[in-house]
């Protein structure tokens, strides 16, 4: 009856289910909370997070990216291209920072202006980006890079003890969560997703918002393939494979609905955090990998049943 | 059959919706329902056909006490409740629709399509009707739909037929045919009970007027002896003399000209001045284009050739964010699918097209917003705890008032208001009517498209009446009657 | 408060899924004498029966294995061996998805000076104890020249390729071509990615491409399997070659539809990959390089 309140544990769902997994796997082993693990932890959580902190906005609006993994993995391959034949492998980032983000714009031009449902648009492109990726690599991976410590760095180093991918993940977070929440652009991102038909009339230029989100998703799994590259020191023409999902369940995690409009970048964080939690935690715990996808789905399910039982 | 509720009460939660409701519905006659949204008229009507249960009170059937578990049971026991959401197949044809759950079989126990079809003819002629009875729902009008259910309870053997706003969806003509076929209902032996907004309909079609206010039955008198006056003031609980406002505006010069605009997919094009603080009434049945027409000038929709200059200049591109910068809002005919974005809270509503206009920088400043919400939200008298709820939490009326305002904080010189009072209640009408007044003295100018014509009539400077994609005509305030539109409106001489 | 509870039901879930897989998590003085074991998928039956190798040798010389999927993906077995190196292992056995890709995390176990064993695929750089294989381009040399021997010289021959870029891709089709680049005539190579159904559909592409084709090399049973029934739609009798030995593809040999499979053994391959880690464990040194044994594999 006190809503309010009811709103307050709806909101903080997510963070209770996190909290309550944290307490099962510390129990049940002591190595989980030591320091050296909850690092780990981090740095494995940042490569979903930052995907899936773009696949936020584009779910906002009511969309769905299914291109984000072969986007990671055809801007990763071009930027160990670049390193390869020369270019400065921190500009080489930048470069594949920019290549995520045409790749992306090119989802929200085939979206917008080509009126292609995003589940197909994004489908196909999946498939085409992957395989320019093996036409660029010929198949293979790419090593060999670099010894450019600053490149290293990216992907394996440290600031104060704290991983820098976690860093570069928290700094994609505040600004992010800053342009969701208190700009103009954010609102209309919610718009666009609660209503299309209302924001049009509004005046809002919906095309350019969907394009935004599209773009920043591309450049986000760039960043996501940047991390990769580095921290492999090669790049895979198979990274990234079934990523997209990943991001998906880790913005449903979080309480953002699959039908737009609604949702929050805080939550996309705690549910990586969750899946992150289950895959270092069972690992750590010694479950079989073959019950730790069962699990991984039943947290899923059990998150949106959940969510959808408070409606 | 006669129905006799007594003394109900029903709350949901902490809201007490019926109080002490007494009422009586006999055989044959045809009783209105009146009363503003919230009074409990549809919360009755649910009870009696066994929707909600009852916390108190009885319900006599013939003399003898009855409820019913679920509507079906309800139906199956001759009332039947026909709901503004029609309850129809859109894939299955109107004949597919009348049998769904008691098909006719033949000796082989396959369905007799013929069989059905003769009988279903047969009750169309009784009652006067045409229908298609072959086609698919979807492809035929929501009036045919209607008639549909009607005639598909009439078949039932209905005795009790509970119609909500039956006409609020129908053109001129069906609504027309819906009455011919009540009045026969009604010699059939069948009660009816109208639930109507629309006070001349109520006069002229029924026998018995109940009027409800905040879950109480205030009144029930045959027809004859009450006034539509005394209806008014025993739905809102005080008297309005005068329900429309006096228009004291002289309107200037010409902001908004339309010239030979085509809509897409009209044979004829479309020119008319709008004058500032002038209210351009515009009439028609429905299907006539009106909505097309304004869609078009607001570049919602395409539109071929034609131009359309406002303040002087040309309107170049043909999208609302262009038509917005030029000065005018638009409130369209949908307001929960065009006008709000429902789970979105009041304020984030009205600010929405304002975001720019009330932080340039692109960067949100709650406190402006709030403020700017807060102060428009007041002003259009929405009656709500906070403007934190969500729009969805609003009665039509109040939810209408949030639309207006979000375009009012736009400081718009011409609203093209698109049936702003449709399904909203007696005080919340007044309420726009009042505020469109305002507005035209502050020198905006309005164009409202609406299929009242007591409203259209009432607030009107001048009426344009649109007619199968083509204007009429336009009467100026002293040649516009009911007689005159509809004779422009059917194409009449 | 439903959602309490049913975060609480999830909670018993796990707990019940790990007491159910036996594995317990007490901890205890289990961190010393606990190897690692970071396998590439268990999508794939010769990877299942490493896996069993490695299991069954543990049980029989009473060691404690921990074991990580990576599902095919390079970036989750970085992370599954850094779990596995938070979670204390004295012995870290890798099967790498990808040699040049694991390479930084054989670097960082040997940061923290824990010894690293890779099994059938080698790691591009870090230090690695011993290096565990099958000798790949030896077995692709092995399979043209069994098709040489039986089809003849010159034979026309299609080439299924595995996933681009796989060690094993590039090892086993090198050492195909180092003979039959100058014994055999390839008519068409396509990649099918290990995988029975593609195999299928790619090898039935190429046999309408090529109706004269005579043999077909895959790069593993998987895909040879996928052959054998393009071929059989086809209505043709085609010499297909496999490389791996998986139980099935040994079933075919003897029902006489696979022509041979070059097998390797990985079965025991994990277990002298448990048997060199006990070795490391011991403080004994061992071989740099130690091979597992090929063979071919014909009725």
């Amino acid at each position: 009856m006190d809503s309010k309140a009811m709103q307050y544990v709806r909101k903080l769902g997510p963070l209770i289910g996190l909290i309550i997994l944290f307490i099962i796997i510390s129990v049940m082993n002591d190595s989980f909370l030591e320091f050296s693990n909850l690092r780990n932890l981090l740095r494995q959580v940042s490569i979903n997070a930052i995907i899936a902190f773009g696949m936020t906005f584009v779910i906002l609006t009511g969309g769905i990216d299914l291109s984000v993994g072969s986007i990671l993995a055809l801007s990763s391959a071009f930027m160990a291209q670049l390193i390869v034949t020369g270019t400065n492998p921190e500009l080489a980032i930048l470069i594949a920072a920019g290549a995520g983000l045409v790749l992306g714009a090119i989802n929200g031009l085939v979206i917008t202006y080509g009126r292609v449902a995003p589940f197909i648009a994004t489908l196909a492109t999946m498939t085409i980006y992957r395989g320019a990726t093996l036409v660029f690599t010929d198949g293979n991976p790419i090593s060999g890079l670099t010894q450019d410590p600053l490149f290293h760095a990216f992907g394996q180093g440290d600031i104060a003890n704290i991983p820098i991918p976690a860093i570069t993940m928290f700094l994609a977070f505040i600004i992010l969560w800053f342009i969701l929440s208190r700009t103009s652009l954010g609102r209309k991102t919610y718009a666009v997703g609660g209503s299309e038909k209302v924001s049009y009339i509004a005046g809002i230029k919906i095309d350019r918002v969907k394009v935004f989100a599209y773009a920043l998703t591309g450049m986000l799994a760039a960043i996501a393939g940047a991390i990769i590259t580095s921290r492999l020191n090669s790049a895979q023409p198979t990274a990234g494979t079934g990523y997209e999902l990943d991001a998906i369940a880790a913005v449903v995690l979080g309480g953002t609905s699959l039908a737009g409009g609604r949702g929050h970048i805080v939550g996309t964080l705690i549910g990586a955090l969750i899946i992150g939690t289950l895959n270092n935690g069972l690992n750590i715990l010694d479950v079989s990998s073959f019950y730790q996808q069962v699990v991984k789905g039943i947290v899923i399910l059990l998150a949106v049943l959940a969510d959808r039982k408070k409606a | 059959m006669e129905i006799t509720m007594s003394g109900i009460a029903k709350a949901f939660g902490s809201n007490q919706v019926l109080r002490d409701v007494n009422i009586t519905f006999k055989k044959g006659e045809v009783h209105a329902l009146m009363g503003e949204n919230g009074a409990g008229k549809s919360t009755l009507m649910n009870i009696l056909t066994g929707i909600h249960k009852a916390d108190a009170g009885t319900i006599t059937i013939n003399g003898t006490p009855r409820t019913f578990p679920n509507p079906r049971e309800a139906e199956l026991n001759g009332i039947a409740f026909i709901h503004q959401e029609l309850n129809i197949w859109p894939n299955l044809t109107l004949l597919e629709n009348l049998y769904l759950m008691r098909p006719k079989k033949n000796r082989f126990g396959l369905i007799d399509k013929a069989a059905m079809l003769k009988e279903a003819e047969a009750f169309c002629e009784e009652l006067g009707i045409e229908l298609p009875l072959t086609a698919e729902a979807s492809t035929c009008s929501v009036g045919q739909q209607q008639m549909t259910e009607i005639l598909r309870v009439l078949m039932l053997d209905a005795k009790v037929v509970i119609m909500d706003e039956p006409s609020a969806a129908l053109t001129e003509r069906e609504t027309a045919t819906l009455f011919s076929m009540m009045r026969k209902m009604k010699a059939r032996g069948v009660a009816i009970v109208y639930i109507s907004h629309r006070m001349e309909e109520v006069f002229n079609e029924c026998d018995t007027v109940t009027v409800m206010r905040d879950g109480h039955t205030i009144t029930t008198k045959p027809i004859e002896e009450i006034t539509m006056d005394e209806v008014v003031r025993h739905m809102v609980g005080r008297s309005i003399d005068e329900f429309y406002p006096e228009r004291t505006t002289t309107p200037g010069d010409v902001v908004l000209s339309v010239q030979n605009l085509q809509p897409k997919g009209f044979k004829h094009d479309i020119s008319f001045d709008l004058r500032k603080g002038e209210i351009l009434g515009v009439a028609g049945l429905m299907g006539a284009g009106r909505t097309e027409i304004m869609r078009a000038i607001f570049g919602v929709d395409d539109h071929h050739g034609g131009t359309i200059t406002i303040h002087g200049k040309t309107l170049k591109t043909k999208k609302p964010e262009a038509a917005i910068k030029a000065g005018i809002a638009f409130i369209t005919e949908n307001r929960k699918s065009e006008g709000l974005i429902l789970d979105f809270s009041i304020g984030s509503n009205i600010t929405l097209p304002n975001l720019s206009d009330v932080c340039p920088s692109h960067i949100l400043k709650t406190s402006k917003l709030r403020t700017f919400a807060e102060t428009l939200s007041t002003k259009l008298g929405v009656k709500t705890q906070s403007i934190d709820e969500p729009a969805s939490s609003l009665s039509g009326g109040n939810q209408q008032k949030v639309v207006i305002a979000k375009w009012v904080g736009k400081k718009p010189s011409i609203i093209i208001m698109d049936e702003p009072t449709r399904g909203i209640d007696i005080g919340a009408k007044r309420d726009i009517y009042d505020l469109m007044n305002e507005l035209t003295n502050e020198g905006v100018s309005i164009i409202m498209v609406s299929s009242e014509l007591p409203e259209v009539i009432g607030m009107s400077d001048r009426v344009m009446v649109i007619q199968e994609g083509r204007v009429a005509g336009i009467l100026d305030r002293q040649e516009a009657s009911p007689e005159s539109i509809m004779t422009l409106a059917t194409g009449g001489v | 408060m439903k959602k309490l509870l049913s975060f609480l039901a999830m909670a018993i879930l796990v707990i019940g899924l790990v007491a159910g897989c036996g594995k317990s998590a007490d901890s205890g003085d289990q961190k010393s004498g606990t190897i690692g074991f970071s396998v590439s998928t268990q999508n794939n039956p010769f990877f299942v029966s490493l896996k069993n190798g490695i299991e069954e040798q543990a049980k029989a010389l009473g060691l404690k294995v921990k074991i990580v999927d990576a599902q095919n993906d390079p970036a989750k077995q970085a992370n599954d061996i850094s779990d596995l190196l938070e979670s204390g292992v004295s012995v870290l056995i890798i099967n790498p998805v990808d040699s040049a890709a694991i390479s930084t995390s054989v670097e960082m176990a040997n940061g923290k000076n824990i010894p690293v064993i890779t099994v059938d695929r080698s790691a591009d750089k870090g230090t690695v104890v011993a290096h565990i294989a099958s000798d790949n381009v030896k077995g692709g040399e092995m399979a043209a020249q069994l098709i040489v021997d039986k089809v003849g010289n010159a034979a026309k021959v299609g080439e299924l390729e595995g996933i681009p870029g796989a060690s094993a891709t590039r090892e086993r089709g090198q050492g195909f071509h180092n003979v039959a680049d100058q014994a055999l005539t390839v008519v068409s190579k396509q990649s099918a990615d290990f995988d029975r159904t593609k195999g299928l559909n790619v090898a039935t592409n190429m046999l309408q491409a090529n109706p004269d084709m005579q043999a077909i090399f895959a790069h593993n049973d998987e895909m040879a399997l996928g052959a054998i029934q393009a071929a059989k739609s086809a209505g043709k009798d085609i010499f297909i070659v496999g490389f791996d030995g998986t139980a099935d593809a040994e079933k075919a040999v003897q029902d006489g539809t696979l022509a041979a499979t070059i097998a390797q053994q990985p079965e025991l391959m994990g277990k002298i990959a448990m048997d060199t880690a006990k070795k490391v464990i011991g403080g004994e040194t061992v071989e740099a390089n130690i091979p597992v044994d090929l063979k071919v594999v014909t009725k």
